[in-house]
């Protein structure tokens, strides 16, 4: 199954690093593995680049209490919009991309507990013990398998 | 009871401002502000660092138009290492101008796609779940692809140009690091990876007859929507042709009378100035020659199809022809032409890279960086995406950046924003007892239409949402809205 690996965030702002991070361990560990891209935010013509793929995963940092300090989520289209023309939701490139292009990839979204994010940081502690963890869940899941399953349920991945 | 209207964030535009409008005791507009709130960074920080970052470090005062400050530092930067614009090789010259055209294409499509789009075909009342870029792509799928796939041919080509999409490297002091290989080069041609550069003209054309219908259909209020008298300024070649990456500054008055005759850019200092205010960040630039109060110009779309004599493209310039032919004038000054003008641009910008991506001197491997003999002083001023952009740099003897002045396209514009916020609050919502959504989107609507980049009139740190007010004769804040 083709899949897309999109880390959103920013490398410089402290724990808004995690999804670039995630996207550098994957890259490092299996290089062919997936196509990677690296994101400061989502924009309107990433709709156009998902609709290439089968599946989409969005890795990002989070300021959302999750109990196991990350989270796998089954991402689903909904029509949304945020005022900048440069900041958009999964969810949002996800309905732009079965409105224009009538077609969706399998979507989830991987979104990793941070809790600092002032520019010159470096990742926390915290984050980076949720980081290894999400990783290393990830890794074993059928995601990471490549399975050709159609439909994942959240509840299936581990 | 006298009150104060707030619009907070304005909407729709690159960064984040605030309106404020307030009212007398009759509901009459007493006065009007669009403020910049933001800290003012990038001339002060860029002190002490090397001349030779400069043209990577600003651009990151932006992430639409990076490409733009990256070209107006790099030229200044050029003359500090001792090359002026002619004598730069061909090779890099036409490398860069094809980067520039490529920025001025995506940047335009992204205007008028995804934020000004919506207030065209769905009217300024609309309600605000619909009038955005996902309503275009519900009810305008064919208009929303090719936006989005004409945003993305520009940005392909930034990228092969300059190694990412945004924040890459082509110019280096004295030219530009690589050239374009045949196989990157042909990408652009034969459509097989992407939509090629004659369906982005086709495209383009397209969208100017879109506007020239829109127009048919709208005219009263494209004529009449925040009209109001200004000067005009941009950049032109010797013989009066459009010019975007390296001309003369030419500035006009509303009647179209000369009021900066064609000068050198790198003596802009003798003829502007900039003024503040303290209730914004974004400075007030205007000509010396007259004066603070109506020496101020707009910049962009609709002040260079004002200053130029002609346009060098076939296309665009009979498109220029037509526009002209249904304004009736030489000067036009209806801020909302400024969508109709954007988009002329964006078809000459597709003629100037088909002529570029044709031209053998683009894979030159040779010649790519010359050297002269050193400056202090280096001052490059280019025709962004939404005016005129200016950057000023002077080095110590070691070269390191000792001063540096930037004029951004947005701050040119700044008067001209308020002057329509002001045209808005004055005929749209004075005297009105109720303040609904749509009156307040008309304020947007008429900022919009410039384009603004607030990030980059203030080399922003951070976020700029925009937020309108509403005071009451004694200051008093009695109705505010804001986006977040």
């Amino acid at each position: 199954m083709r899949t897309l690996l999109i880390g959103i965030g920013n490398g410089s702002r402290g724990d808004d690093a995690l999804g670039w991070l995630f996207l550098n361990e994957i890259e490092e560990k299996d290089p062919q593995k997936f196509d990677m891209e690296y994101r400061y935010q989502l924009q309107v013509e990433d709709a156009d680049m998902i609709s290439q793929y089968e599946r989409v995963l969005f890795v990002d940092a989070t300021e959302e209490l999750i109990p196991k300090g990350f989270a796998i989520k089954k991402c689903e289209p909904a029509r949304s919009y945020y005022f900048s023309s440069h900041v958009q939701s999964p969810e949002t490139v996800l309905y732009l991309c079965k409105t224009l292009y009538r077609t969706a990839p399998e979507a989830f979204v991987i979104a990793i507990k941070g809790y600092r994010w002032e520019l010159g940081e470096p990742l926390s502690n915290e984050a980076s013990e949720h980081l290894e963890k999400a990783l290393k869940l990830f890794r074993t899941s059928e995601l990471y398998k490549q399975t050709q399953v159609k439909e994942i349920q959240t509840e299936e991945l581990f | 009871m006298s009150k104060t209207i707030t619009i907070d964030p304005v909407t729709r535009v690159e960064g984040h401002g605030r309106v404020t409008i307030h009212l007398d005791d009759e509901g009459n507009v007493d006065e009007t502000f669009f403020h910049i709130v933001e800290f003012r960074g990038f001339e002060r920080f860029i002190q002490g660092h090397p001349y030779w970052q400069a043209p990577n470090l600003v651009q990151r005062l932006c992430g639409i138009c990076p490409v733009s400050h990256h070209l107006a530092a790099a030229k200044a930067i050029d003359q500090i290492v001792g090359i002026d614009p002619k004598d730069l090789s061909t090779g890099a010259t036409k490398l860069r101008r094809l980067l520039h055209y490529a920025q001025i294409f995506q940047s335009h499509a992204l205007h008028f796609f995804y934020l000004a789009s919506p207030d065209l075909l769905f009217g300024v009342d609309a309600p605000p779940e619909k009038r955005n870029v996902v309503g275009v792509a519900v009810e305008n799928r064919d208009l929303a692809v090719k936006g989005i796939t004409m945003r993305k041919f520009g940005q392909e080509l930034i990228k092969a140009l300059a190694g990412k999409k945004i924040h890459g490297t082509l110019a280096v002091p004295g030219g530009v690091y690589k050239s374009l290989k045949a196989e990157e080069r042909d990408t652009f041609l034969n459509g097989k990876q992407f939509s090629n550069i004659d369906t982005m003209i086709k495209w383009s054309q397209e969208m100017v007859d879109f506007m020239k219908d829109y127009h048919t259909k709208n005219r009263e209020f494209l004529d009449t929507f925040a009209a109001f008298p200004s000067g005009h300024l941009g950049t032109v070649k010797p013989d009066g042709a459009l010019e975007l990456y390296d001309g003369k500054l030419r500035a006009i008055d509303f009647k179209g009378n000369s009021t900066l005759p064609d000068v050198e850019p790198d003596d802009y200092l003798e003829y502007f100035s900039e003024a503040v205010a303290k209730w914004s960040y974004m400075k007030f630039p205007y000509l010396k020659s007259v004066g603070r109060k109506e020496g101020w110009n707009r910049v962009g779309p609709l002040a260079r199809m004002n200053i130029c004599d002609y346009i060098s493209t076939p296309l665009a310039e009979k498109a220029r022809r037509e526009y002209f032919e249904f304004t009736g004038s030489s000067v036009n000054n209806s801020t909302m032409y400024s969508h109709w003008a954007r988009l002329i641009e964006t078809l000459h910008c597709a003629e100037l890279m088909k002529e570029l991506l044709l031209d053998q001197d683009i894979l030159n491997e040779d010649d790519l960086v010359r050297e002269g003999n050193e400056r202090r002083v280096g001052i490059g001023i280019i025709e962004a995406p939404r005016g005129t952009l200016t950057h000023h740099y002077e080095v110590d003897d070691k070269g390191m950046i000792v001063r540096c002045n930037l004029i951004v396209s947005t701050t040119h514009n700044n008067d001209a924003m308020n002057e329509a916020v002001k045209w808005v609050a004055n005929n749209v919502i004075s005297r009105e007892k109720t303040i609904t959504e749509g009156m307040l989107n008309q304020v947007e609507v008429a900022i919009r239409a410039y384009d603004p980049c607030l990030s980059c009139a203030t080399q922003a740190m951070g976020k700029m949402p925009l937020k309108a007010e509403l005071y009451d004769h004694e200051g008093s804040l009695i109705g505010e809205k804001t986006k977040n």
